[in-house]
């Protein structure tokens, strides 16, 4: 072989491996704080991983679940060590962990869920329910014939602050005097103190239930006696097909899907993520409403909802069924025309929130710590 | 003594320490064979769990920095625990004490204004009072009113885990942290360096091994120890000695405390930088160090090396999860085998058997 054939075969070389860069392969990291069987957060994280591992060929996935939250620099550690070049950090406490990775590892592209810190190889994501909450309401103030809604609730941060506070919302849009009492759990997932606190809830006089917790406990317990609910997180009809009115689905495959195939493409790089944060809402598809997939409403509460008519001061009288469905379209329209917290809002203690005309900014909706009129029980970290 | 046939079994009073070393090694080796099955029977070839656990924590750095790293509070709790095991003081409270360690230090971390240079001494300082008060709660409970210890050591855990959840989502939440319930960063000067290239915060380490050797030549060459020795082993003894039982074991958990709540601050000032729920702060580091302890025979020395297997068998549990994509509750079933073995074989140590020689037999005089 003369020193000819030598270089272009070197040429050739160092064009194929240049190709394969441009399109490298994926192995993407997940690094979950829940178990994966937690029928919620964890659970639901894992069903669109899933889904995007099957959906492309060059990407393969690997995850780890019931990960501390102090742990989060070993475990990144070890998928590194595997050959993981994508590693997405599903808790919100793994931000200082992930940041932290993401300056020892610039080669590696990170995304943190939940966060707010970023940088040149690290994103961050979120799918939010508030819009889907604020659905929910309007058809719980309709349901409602004490007048109590029951809130079973896990931490006091603003996520589940804004939450209820969109919910309640909904429920005096159609129902002026419904209170909406809730109680805080201090737990994602504890079937037993979910339990106590719907029972705690019945014994007030609630007659609906909607809750943030990983499991399906508080439709099970509110069925029991004969009281409606709304599904959170994960499909959950089949747990009360006669109860569960509708709920909150996540459908984080589709930011997976965007990001990775933006990845993939060469769109997003080691080098451009300081300003990447999805913030994803209905109009993406990120969030849902139903207590099933592709079951919006469950058929059973379309007649009652149907017959609940209020005079609405936009639309005149209309049925709590075409107004949760118009509110639906205005939030699924990538141009959205309305925000739950619209101004003038109030909050619980006569503040002025919101002025007349405003809507929130996303850096008011992530820190939201107010409770709208209407909530009842306490409310840890109260401006 | 028993007759099985042509074997005696005969009863050690204090078994030799090739037996015990001898015999705790077969327990770890049937514990990894049952292991073996379960990742079998789950379809992971069992050779290649062990060669890629071995690989991953004693055959690179990253890996073995994880097992020192995971064993600095298990040494701290454990030293301390083995102080009160040998002063007959059942001390389930180490979780309690790190806790309470933990929120010592985070409050002067942030909240007290003091020169930088001394910052992490005083946390330090003020953590090890924090776990000793804890400690010395149920010691004094004990003495004045016999509160049995296992029941109150126990409680004040819960007691302090909620402390740690009130202030966190109450009074000391971070105005930085958007409402999540933590608290704010702590100054650089309230964090532990890092040994270089590892995350393992050798202060906190150094004080451990430190505490160890102290303790020890506390037990063996002081005559405080002599008096936690004889306390534990006959209070009768003690009293008719006129030996302050009061005093003795309340010095005996002021040090029991205090080295557990040392193990608080190494995790808050070396791991988190912060104070967070309880759960993520500590995962149980002073519950696993009572079997640290007992492991280690009360020898504050041993449990360095006892508090090293732990952090194996943790940093094996990780792997177990990233390299073999195992799900967690393995993780969980492989260190409940290894505990499970290690704890039914301390019946064996204690239980010797021979060929039964007729002669002896005849005249009866063998055995104890």
């Amino acid at each position: 072989m003369n020193v000819r054939k030598l270089m272009l075969l070197a040429l050739a070389v160092t064009v194929v491996g240049s190709l394969g860069l441009g399109a490298q392969a994926i192995k993407a990291g997940f690094i979950y704080v829940g178990p994966i069987g937690d029928y919620g957060w964890t659970h639901a994280h894992d069903v669109a991983r899933r889904i995007v591992d099957e959906k492309y060929d060059w990407l393969s996935t690997v995850y780890v679940e019931s990960v501390p939250e102090g742990e989060v620099e070993t475990y990144i550690d070890q998928l590194v060590r595997q050959g993981c070049n994508v590693i997405f950090t599903t808790s919100f406490g793994f931000i200082d962990g992930t940041y932290a990775a993401a300056q020892r590892y610039p080669n590696v592209i990170f995304a943190h869920a939940s966060g707010f810190k970023r940088a040149p190889n690290m994103a961050t994501y979120m799918a939010d329910f508030y819009q889907v909450y604020y659905l929910n309401g309007l058809m719980a103030g309709a349901l409602t014939k004490t007048g109590k809604i029951g809130y079973v609730a896990a931490f006091p941060i603003p996520e589940l602050k804004r939450h209820i506070s969109a919910f309640t919302i909904g429920v005096r849009e159609v129902n002026p005097t419904a209170e909406v009492h809730v109680r805080w759990i201090y737990e994602w997932y504890n079937p037993a103190a979910a339990k106590e606190a719907t029972e705690a809830l019945i014994a007030e006089g609630c007659d609906v239930f909607a809750f943030t917790e990983d499991s399906p406990t508080v439709i099970q317990v509110a069925a029991e006696r004969g009281f409606t609910s709304f599904a959170h997180y994960s499909p959950m009809y089949v747990f009360a097909p006669d109860y569960v009115v509708s709920g909150q689905l996540v459908h984080w495959e589709v930011i997976y899907d965007d990001f990775l195939v933006k990845v993939h493409n060469g769109t997003y790089t080691t080098k451009n993520l300081a300003h990447v944060d999805y913030w994803w809402l209905m109009a993406q598809n990120a969030a849902s409403m139903g207590a099933e997939m592709g079951m919006p409403v469950n058929p059973k509460y379309v007649a009652p909802l149907k017959a609940f008519t209020v005079n609405h001061p936009q639309f005149g009288r209309i049925s709590v069924y075409d107004l949760v469905f118009l509110r639906y379209n205005q939030f699924a329209d990538p141009g959205i025309t309305f925000d739950p917290f619209e101004g003038p809002i109030y909050d619980r203690k006569g503040n002025l929130v919101v002025p007349k005309g405003m809507w929130m900014s996303y850096d008011h909706l992530i820190t939201m710590e107010w409770a709208a009129r209407g909530v009842v029980g306490p409310w840890p970290g109260e401006p | 003594m028993k007759r099985l046939g042509p074997f005696v079994l005969e009863r050690r009073l204090a078994p030799p320490r090739h037996v015990v070393f001898g015999v705790s090694l077969l327990a770890v080796v049937v514990a990894l064979l049952l292991a073996a099955l379960v990742f079998w029977a789950y379809g992971v070839s069992p050779v290649r769990a062990y060669s890629e656990i071995g690989r991953g924590t004693l055959g690179t750095v990253g890996g073995l920095s994880d097992i020192v790293r995971r064993a600095i509070p298990l040494i701290l709790c454990g030293v301390g625990l083995t102080l009160s095991f040998r002063a007959q003081f059942w001390n389930i409270g180490a979780e309690g004490q790190l806790l309470a360690g933990a929120v010592a230090a985070t409050g002067v971390a942030l909240f007290v204004r003091v020169p930088d240079g001394f910052r992490l001494p005083l946390m330090f300082l003020a953590g090890f009072s924090a776990g000793a008060v804890w400690a010395l709660i149920p010691a004094l409970l004990r003495v004045k009113l016999r509160v049995n210890e296992v029941i109150s050591t126990l409680m004040m855990n819960y007691i302090m885990a909620y402390i740690v959840e009130w202030l966190v989502h109450g009074p000391w939440k971070g105005p930085t942290m958007r409402g999540f319930a933590y608290t704010d960063m702590f100054p650089v000067a309230a964090r532990l360096p890092y040994l270089t290239g590892t995350r393992i915060h050798w202060p906190t380490l150094v004080v451990g091994v430190a505490a160890a050797i102290l303790v020890a030549l506390l037990l063996a060459r002081t005559r405080l120890g002599y008096e936690i020795r004889v306390v534990g082993q006959s209070p009768d003894a003690a009293r008719y000695a006129g030996i302050n039982f009061t005093t003795v074991l309340a010095l005996a958990l002021v040090v029991s405390g205090g080295l557990a709540a040392l193990a608080g601050v190494g995790e808050v000032a070396g791991v988190h930088w912060r104070l967070r729920s309880p759960g993520h702060v500590s995962m149980g580091y002073g519950y696993t160090a009572i079997i640290v302890a007992w492991l280690a025979r009360g020898s504050p020395l041993a449990a360095i090396f006892t508090a090293l297997l732990f952090g194996l068998i943790f940093a094996a549990g990780d792997l177990m999860k990233t390299t073999l994509g195992l799900p967690f509750q393995i993780t969980g079933v492989f260190n409940g085998l290894i505990l499970f073995s290690l704890i039914s074989s301390d019946l064996l140590m204690y239980w010797r058997v021979r060929l039964a020689s007729k002669e002896k037999a005849w005249t009866g005089q063998a055995g104890s």
